[in-house]
């Protein structure tokens, strides 16, 4: 029958395939898959992600390649969706080859790509990912995180504090939904830890219109710093109300890293002035490395660079430093170069921990001042990691 | 005299059998070649079919566009995975999707059954929207990260059993259960209460004056449509390992309403026919431009332009002709078949 004769050719050619794959695997390129947001909400994201990863990549192309062989990057969209990237991540896994994977940005898609990893015997890093989980209770042996987890940013934030202002009572004011309970509590036992009272906490519903209706009970319970988690618009609201209603004198104002970012810092004006928060990376950090890289960043792509662009540019060199400490690509062996790897990024030194994979790196508090972020204080590496909580490995 | 939904559904059934025997040759394929990717691609699509299926069931019959059936699709996927998590029976997940779709169809389907059309429409859109919220912020339910973890299951069939592992095999069991779950639809539309349905899309005040309940075939086909969406959705778990809270949101939901209108409205395999081909369209114009979302605007939009009844709804006509023609041989069709669709049919 005819169609059978093309079933037999199209099964040769993929048996082909195969075979030529593997002949190459030592000698041709390495494949590194990339599944981030290319189209939707969180492009911007993924924009940074691509451009940190193609700036790496370019870099080491022109120096040589990772242990002789030259970098190729393949980009899938993940959409922002565990259910898509994890199709996409099986299609570079088993279509593509490709020896590493990274880029997912939502955390669900990166707990999900984690057990993919496992399931192919394959490796695979997220530079973006911040839900604790991801290297604590659900923690794989397949999956690295070189970006700062939340903890890392509320314990940073937290050594300032306690440095600046000891023992002030903080209160806690967070959106209510999942996330915005769980950074308040994340924060909170930092906080705590490091001997700050609390004064109380509330939660307002996500885009509150009116905030002043929690102010009398902020105000009752008279605290040195307010702690808030909620973001974009409802930052815009909640920081001129405060402005209006007088509250934010003598009052510091701290808060995750995505309560005050550059697309509202515009619209808070005044009332942002003073507000802190804990950071793995600012384009301002004054190192040769850092001023080399956002030169070269500026330069590619016309656009400062951000902490995802920042940590995705570090990701390669540390692959590269793990496949050729371990003299090849295959998992167990990049596995183990990987653990207690220590490397140079922009931010400074970084050191992927053994127990749980989770990168190590210095911390910054950043300010707003006169409308920019500066600055104010480096919390070593050490001091704002927080214990190893992964049980698995 | 033929009966014309009964020559329709003979049509489809022969486009199911066509379908049937393309997955078997790629199964054939893919276990030769040792291929993985593909064969957990067209399980994916398939599972996604009995979605689009379970949507065609409401829109293409009883004429209800349900924009929130990714509910229950959600609802038989978190079960399943939780059922697994305990105890790891393929059997046991599938009778607890089961279970809970039914139940939660039923309360679902006293809600939105008290409105029509366009409010219909709505309703189910926000009770999918409500649920997968509470969903995406109940921290025992894994919240925004969904739950990982469910193990690759053996699957028993007696003396033989299948791992969900083996992307051959696996894939063989969705294809079963997703056919069979056509195979079901297409029974009963084709019994008295399929023609009571066809009819409440035609002219529903009319049809109380027939003697019929328009409530009970309105809430039974709704209930059936969430069950065969749960119970799709139960295999979703096994086949990747993890859910999350976006199989419920919007995007699931109208992935499937898109499938539908691509593969052809009312005729129950176009559905499963446009599943496919929107899952495998996603996968190579995705790898190919970033821009794959206005690509596949595109296509669509110039598939409901220039084939408004979708592929199969294009093709089927000419089947029933055939068909027609190989019955009664020497005298020729005296209406025009093309307008012979179940999904169309006017009285």
């Amino acid at each position: 029958m005819k169609t059978t004769g093309y079933l037999t050719v199209a099964a040769g050619l993929l048996a082909a395939t195969a075979l030529t794959d593997g002949a190459l695997a030592q000698s041709g390129p390495i494949k590194i898959g990339v599944v981030t947001p290319l189209s939707g909400t969180y492009t911007p994201i993924g924009q940074q992600v691509r451009w940190g990863l193609e700036l790496a990549a370019k870099e080491i192309n022109a120096g040589g390649g990772i242990a002789g062989r030259q970098v190729s990057l393949v980009f899938e969209d993940e959409e922002a969706n565990p259910a898509v990237a994890v199709q996409k991540a099986e299609k570079l896994f088993q279509v593509e080859k490709v020896d590493f994977l990274t880029g997912t940005v939502n955390s669900g898609s990166t707990l999900a790509v984690a057990q993919l990893a496992e399931r192919n015997a394959k490796l695979a890093a997220t530079t973006v990912s911040f839900a604790d989980s991801i290297t604590t209770d659900k923690c794989s042996p397949n999956m690295f995180r070189v970006n700062a987890r939340a903890e890392q940013q509320s314990v940073a934030l937290a050594a300032w504090l306690a440095k600046e202002k000891p023992k002030a009572k903080v209160y806690y004011l967070g959106p209510d939904y999942e996330m915005g309970r769980s950074t308040v509590a994340a924060f909170k036992s930092s906080a705590e830890k490091s001997g700050a009272p609390t004064g109380g906490e509330v939660f307002a519903p996500l885009d509150s219109k009116d905030y002043t209706q929690y102010f009398g009970q902020i105000r009752a319970s008279r605290p040195q710093v307010l702690y808030t988690s909620v973001a974009g618009n409802d930052t815009v609201r909640l920081l001129t109300q405060l402005q209006d209603f007088g509250l934010l004198t003598n009052l510091q104002v701290v808060g995750a890293s995505g309560t005050v970012t550059s697309q509202n810092i515009g619209a808070i004006g005044q009332a942002a002035e003073g507000f802190a928060t804990g950071v793995g990376y600012s384009p301002q950090i004054d190192t040769p490395e850092n001023k080399a890289f956002v030169a070269a960043f500026r330069a590619a792509n016309k656009a400062d660079p951000d902490l995802y662009g920042a940590d995705s540019y570090g990701l390669l060199f540390a692959y590269k430093a793990a496949v050729e400490k371990a003299g090849s690509t295959e998992t167990d062996k990049v596995r183990e170069a990987l653990r207690g790897l220590s490397w140079q990024t922009p931010q400074g030194a970084k050191t992927i921990r053994a127990g749980d994979h989770q990168a190590m790196q210095p911390m910054y508090v950043v300010r707003v001042a006169k409308g920019k972020f500066d600055i104010i204080d480096k919390v070593d590496a050490d001091k704002a990691i927080g214990p190893d909580a992964c049980t698995r490995f | 005299m033929r009966d014309r939904l009964t020559l329709s559904m003979r049509a489809s059934h022969l486009l199911a059998l066509v379908l049937v025997t393309a997955a078997l040759a790629l199964a054939a394929i893919g276990a030769a070649s040792g291929d993985t990717f593909y064969l957990r691609l067209g399980t994916e699509a398939l599972i996604f079919a009995g979605l689009a299926l379970s949507v065609d069931l409401l829109l293409g019959y009883s004429g209800a566009l349900s924009l929130g059936q990714a509910l229950y699709f959600g609802i038989g996927a978190y079960v399943s995975a939780l059922t697994l998590l305990k105890v790891p029976s393929f059997w046991l997940a599938m009778a607890a999707a089961g279970g809970a779709t039914l139940i939660a169809s039923i309360v679902g389907g006293l809600i939105a059954n008290r409105v029509r059309g366009v409010y219909f429409a709505l309703i189910t859109f926000g009770l999918a929207q409500v649920v997968a919220k509470v969903v995406y912020n109940t921290r025992e339910l894994g919240a925004s990260d969904g739950m990982i973890g469910i193990p690759v299951i053996e699957i028993g069939f007696g003396p033989v059993s299948v791992s969900a592992g083996n992307p051959v095999g696996f894939f063989l069991v969705v294809l079963a259960i997703i056919m069979g779950l056509y195979g079901i639809t297409a029974y009963l539309l084709d019994t008295p209460f399929g023609r009571v349905l066809t009819a409440l899309k035609a002219n529903e005040k009319r049809v109380p004056f027939l003697g019929y309940s328009v409530w009970r075939a309105r809430m039974f086909s709704y209930v059936l449509a969430g069950l065969i969406a749960g119970l799709s959705g139960a295999l979703y778990p096994m086949l990747r390992g993890f859910v999350s809270p976006e199989l419920m949101f919007f995007v699931t939901s109208g992935n499937a309403v898109i499938s539908v209108i691509l593969g052809g409205v009312g005729t129950l395999i176009g559905a499963i026919y446009g599943s496919v081909l929107l899952v495998l369209l996603k996968s190579i114009i995705g790898s190919w431009t970033e821009h794959h979302l206005i690509v596949i605007g595109l296509i669509f939009m110039v598939c409901v332009m220039f084939l408004p009844k979708g592929l199969v709804g294009f093709i089927r006509p000419r089947i029933e002709q055939r068909l027609l023609a190989g019955a009664q041989k020497p005298a020729a069709p005296s209406f025009a078949p093309a307008r012979l669709e179940a999904g169309s049919a006017k009285p």
